[in-house]
C-alpha cells in the first residue's frame, strides 16, 4: 500500500479536517464544473491559487499531491502524442522525423495537464481530509431529496462505505498473497510469457476466493446484526452544518459565477 | 553457514505520516540446524523480522547473511529466485496461497517455479504430501473444496515440496486443532532431528516452545530482547515473568510444587514424568 497515495484519507487535524462533509462535496462538485469551464489562464490561475491555499490550509504537502499525479503521467504523455498527430491548427512549431508539431498541439495539452493537475487538487482536498464513513454520510443525506424519484440512497451510500471499507483490506490482501507466491519461486515482475500468466493466475484465484470469502462473512456479520436495507435506521453521527460550511459553499459558488462571467468576456 | 541480522532495521511508508518502525536496528544470530521460537506481542516485529529471511523485505538499514548470500540495505540484490528456493517461507494462515486444478499441481508449483522438471516436481510433491499425512486420494481434489485444515497442510506441503535447507513458519497451528497441531509440530520436529533442517517457528503457544524448540527469541517493539536456549528460559518461571510471557502450565506447576516444599528436579519435562515423581514423594512422606 506503500505508493498509492490518489484518493487516499490522510488523518490530520486541520479547519479543513473539521468541515462537514456535504459542504466539502458540494464545494468540489462546484469547483470541478467550475474547471470545465473554457475561463482561459487568469481562471485557471485563480482556481490554482485557491486550490493551493485550501491544500496549504489542511496541512497537505504538494509532494502528496505530486505523488497523486503519477498514475496520470502515462496518460498525459499518451495525450500528448495524440495531439501532435492529430492537431494541425496554430503556427508550426518544429518538426521531429516526418511529424510537424503545431502550436495548438502544445497548448491544448497544456489545458488538458492544467486541468487534470487542478482536479486532482481538488478532489484530493477533499479525499484527503475526509474520513470515508464522514464521506458516505454526507453522500446519503445529499441523496436524500432523491428518494423521492426511488433512488435508493441508503443502499448507495452502504454500498460505497463498504467498497471503501474494502479496499485497504484488498490491498493488503493482495500484498500478502504476492509475497506468499514469490516465496514459492514466482516471479511477479518478470518472466515468459507463460511465466507471467501463471503468475497473474496465482495471484488473481486467491484474491477471489478470499474476496468472495470476506462478502459472505459481512453479509452474514450484518444480518446477524438485524441489519435489513429497507429499515428506517437512527445515525451515530449526525451532521451539522456550521458557519464556515456555508461561507465555503458561498465562495465555490461565487467563483463558478466569476469563471462562467470570465468566459463570457473572452 | 551462519544466519544473522546485522544493525537491521526496517521502516514502513518511510516518508509518510504512515510511518512505522518494525525493527530496530536488529542484530541477531540464528543457531543453524535447530528449531528456533520466535516470540512476543502481536506487533513486536516477529513477522517482519522473518520476512527478511527470504528477501521478501529488504531491509531499511543494516544487513542480513544468510546461508552464502549477504543482504544489505541500499542495494538491490539479484537472483532472489535462487535464495527463496533455498529458504521455505510459509505464511500465516497460508491456506490463500491455494489457486491450482489440483491438490498434487498446487504443491507442484512450487518445485516448478525454481526450475524442477514437470515429473521431477510431480515426484516431490507426493513425498511432501505423504509428509503431511495428505492421502493418495487427495491428489486430484481441488485445494479450493477442502476443509480448513487439509487446505493448511497443502500450503505447507506446497513449501516442503521446494526442500528448501531453512524453513521459516509464521504461526503454523493458528486455528488448527489440537490433533492437528500436534502433528504439524511433530512433522517440523522431525524434519529438523532427520534431515538436520533449520526450522524458524514464530508462534504464541509456550506449551509448542517448550515441547518442540531448541532455542527461543524473545522480540519486543522491534528489538529481540532476549535470545537463550529453552532449557534456561523455562528453568522456572521468573524469566518468561520477566519477559511478560505466561510460562507453559508444567513450569506453573513445578514452581507451585517447589513453593509448597516439594523437591523437583529440571530433568522433568513432561506430565507423566511429573506425575510419578509426585506420587513417589508423596508415598514416600507417607
Amino acid at each position: 500500500m506503500g505508493n498509492f497515495t490518489l484518493g487516499r484519507y490522510l488523518p490530520l487535524d486541520s479547519p479543513i479536517h473539521r468541515m462537514d462533509p456535504r459542504a466539502k462535496i458540494m464545494g468540489m462538485l462546484l469547483m470541478l464544473i467550475a474547471i470545465f469551464i473554457p475561463s482561459g489562464w487568469i481562471g485557471y490561475g485563480i482556481i490554482f491559487v485557491c486550490a493551493a491555499g485550501t491544500i496549504l490550509l489542511a496541512r497537505l504537502q504538494f509532494g502528496f499531491i505530486l505523488k497523486s499525479m503519477r498514475p496520470m503521467m502515462i496518460m498525459m504523455i499518451f495525450l500528448f502524442i495524440i495531439n501532435c498527430l492529430v492537431i494541425h491548427t496554430g503556427e508550426p512549431l518544429f518538426v521531429i522525423g516526418p511529424v510537424i508539431i503545431y502550436r495548438d498541439a502544445i497548448f491544448q495539452t497544456l489545458y488538458i495537464v492544467v486541468r487534470l493537475l487542478l482536479m486532482i487538487m481538488i478532489t484530493t482536498c477533499l479525499t484527503a481530509t475526509t474520513k470515508p464513513l464522514d464521506m458516505t454520510l454526507g453522500i446519503e443525506d445529499l441523496l436524500k431529496p432523491f428518494e423521492k424519484i426511488h433512488v435508493p440512497a441508503h443502499e448507495i451510500a452502504m454500498l460505497i462505505s463498504i467498497a471503501l471499507r474494502f479496499i485497504p483490506d484488498l490491498i493488503e490482501e493482495t500484498q500478502r498473497i504476492i509475497k506468499a507466491q514469490e516465496s514459492r519461486g514466482v516471479d511477479m515482475k518478470e518472466g515468459k510469457m507463460q511465466e507471467r500468466i501463471m503468475a497473474i493466475l496465482s495471484l488473481i484465484v486467491p484474491l477471489f476466493v478470499s474476496a468472495f470469502q470476506r462478502a459472505e462473512d459481512l453479509a452474514n456479520a450484518m444480518e446477524a446484526r438485524g441489519y435489513a436495507p429497507g429499515e428506517k435506521r437512527t445515525r451515530y453521527k449526525v451532521l451539522k452544518m456550521a458557519g464556515r460550511d456555508y461561507t465555503l459553499l458561498v465562495c465555490c459558488t461565487a467563483m463558478l459565477a466569476g469563471m462562467i462571467w470570465l468566459s463570457r468576456m473572452s | 553457514m551462519p544466519i544473522a541480522f546485522e544493525h537491521v532495521s526496517h521502516i514502513y511508508n518511510d516518508g509518510t505520516p504512515y510511518r512505522h518502525v518494525a525493527l530496530e536496528d536488529v542484530s541477531l544470530e540464528l543457531a543453524e540446524g535447530k528449531i528456533t521460537a520466535i516470540i512476543g506481542q502481536t506487533g513486536s516485529g516477529k513477522s517482519t523480522l522473518v520476512q527478511h529471511l527470504n528477501a521478501l523485505l529488504l531491509p531499511s538499514a543494516g544487513k542480513v547473511l544468510i546461508l552464502d548470500r549477504t543482504i544489505e540495505a541500499g542495494t538491490q540484490p539479484k537472483q532472489l529466485k535462487s535464495l527463496r528456493g533455498r529458504v521455505g517461507l510459509v505464511f500465516q494462515f497460508p491456506e490463500y496461497q491455494l489457486f491450482e486444478e489440483t491438490v498434487l499441481k498446487d504443491i507442484a508449483f512450487g518445485p516448478k517455479n525454481f526450475g524442477v522438471s514437470e515429473e521431477d516436481a510431480a515426484k516431490k510433491a507426493r513425498t511432501a504430501m505423504n509428509m503431511v499425512g495428505l492421502g493418495k486420494e487427495f491428489e486430484e481434489r481441488s485445494p479450493l473444496e477442502l476443509s480448513g485444515g487439509q487446505k493448511r497442510r497443502v500450503a505447507i506441503a506446497g513449501i516442503l515440496a521446494m526442500d528448501p535447507a531453512v524453513l521459516v513458519l509464521d504461526e503454523p497451528t493458528a486455528g488448527l486443532d489440537p490433533q492437528g497441531t500436534e502433528q504439524m509440530m511433530n512433522l517440523f520436529h522431525r524434519l529438523n532431528r532427520e534431515s538436520g533442517k533449520t526450522i524458524l517457528i514464530v508462534t504464541h503457544d509456550m506449551e509448542q516452545v517448550y515441547r518442540y524448540c531448541d532455542e527461543v527469541v524473545v522480540m519486543e517493539q522491534g528489538k529481540p530482547k532476549l535470545r537463550t536456549d529453552v532449557q534456561t528460559f523455562f528453568h522456572d518461571s521468573s524469566l518468561c515473568r520477566e519477559m511478560n510471557i505466561l510460562p507453559p502450565a508444567l513450569i506453573r506447576m513445578k514452581d507451585m510444587l517447589r513453593e509448597n516444599g516439594f523437591t523437583v528436579s529440571d530433568e522433568i519435562s513432561d506430565v507423566n514424568g511429573l506425575a510419578k515423581e509426585l506420587a513417589r514423594q508423596v508415598k514416600h512422606h507417607g
